[in-house]
């Protein structure tokens, strides 16, 4: 082990162990962030069985499972680009994360046609189909609308984390021996995976 | 974490996961995925074991993807524990407001 000192924000104090600590540390606060989204939701649900149960039959239980497959499929190519990388593959590093780039945008426009269909047929809060639903149904929409809401929030923000990563691969500050940012990154990529694997059953799978 | 085990963790930290146990991984999460759906669509007379099977391979899928997409199998064990605090925070919590709403 070298035990060499330099300024910070120099450049030149790269430490890959910190930065992913650093890394897990956040991801913590992001499942008690979701932690507390579904024990409101099992609290709701354990009041109203009967009301979420009659609401998620609005919902698509097909196009849930291709987000699902969608996600998943993502979360591999961003693992393996990982891989390639690591054995000095920058290219196949960069379309592995093209192809999870672009699984991310496929995810994102089967949310907003789920969406769009559901805002059509007025079960937005507050709309007036709505205002007229029973409140256990209306629990189930608020949070529906909100949790997927924020996960869809994320799927954005880790999209933006791999294309920056991509531009840092492309510049070569992302390398063979120096690649946390983009280990990082997929842990982020894997944590949103790993929130909709919750999330999918929950709100689509209640039978 | 600790001074004498650095060597170990070093190379811990060094593994390279190779692209076919990706892929494994990936086919056994679409299988359980298939499965949940299959279950939860054509087995309707599970009926209240449906929501605990369907967190069960939640669960199942979740720890797929921790300890092979996300190298905990391969990381040094200090993020093992910590993770088991975050969820121990997590039961706690759960515990405390299942005792709130239990005893109104």
């Amino acid at each position: 082990m070298e035990h060499s000192f330099s300024l910070p924000n120099s450049g030149h104090n790269y430490d890959a162990k910190a930065s992913k600590l650093g890394m897990w540390l956040f991801l913590y606060t992001e499942i008690l962030l979701f932690g507390g989204l579904f024990m409101v939701y099992m609290v709701y649900r354990a009041l109203n069985p009967d009301a979420f149960l009659i609401a998620s039959f609005n919902l698509n239980v097909w196009m849930g499972t291709i987000n699902t497959v969608v996600l998943l499929t993502s979360s591999m190519t961003v693992a393996m680009s990982i891989t390639a990388i690591q054995k000095g593959n920058s290219k196949l590093s960069l379309i592995l994360l093209a192809a999870t780039v672009l699984a991310a945008v496929i995810f994102l426009v089967i949310k907003y046609f789920e969406w769009g269909a559901k805002i059509e047929h007025g079960f937005w809060p507050g709309m007036d189909h709505f205002i007229n639903l029973p409140f256990g149904e209306q629990l189930y929409f608020y949070l529906y609308f909100f949790m997927t809401g924020l996960h869809g929030l994320h799927v954005v923000v880790g999209m933006i984390f791999i294309l920056i990563v991509m531009k840092k691969i492309k510049n070569g500050s992302q390398n063979k021996d120096k690649n946390q940012l983009l280990e990082n990154s997929g842990l982020y990529w894997h944590l949103v995976d790993l929130i909709w694997i919750y999330l999918f059953p929950l709100f689509y799978l209640i039978h | 974490m600790s001074d004498t085990k650095n060597n170990h963790t070093q190379d811990d930290s060094h593994h390279i996961t190779g692209y076919a146990e990706h892929f494994g991984t990936y086919v056994s999460l679409i299988m359980l995925t298939f499965m949940t759906v299959f279950i939860s669509v054509f087995g309707a007379d599970l009926n209240t074991l449906t929501v605990a099977t369907a967190m069960f391979i939640a669960s199942v899928k979740v720890l797929i993807v921790a300890y092979y997409f996300m190298h905990l199998k391969y990381d040094p064990k200090v993020y093992r524990v910590m993770i088991l605090l975050v969820m121990a925070m997590f039961v706690i919590f759960l515990i405390m407001l299942m005792f709130d709403y239990l005893t109104r």
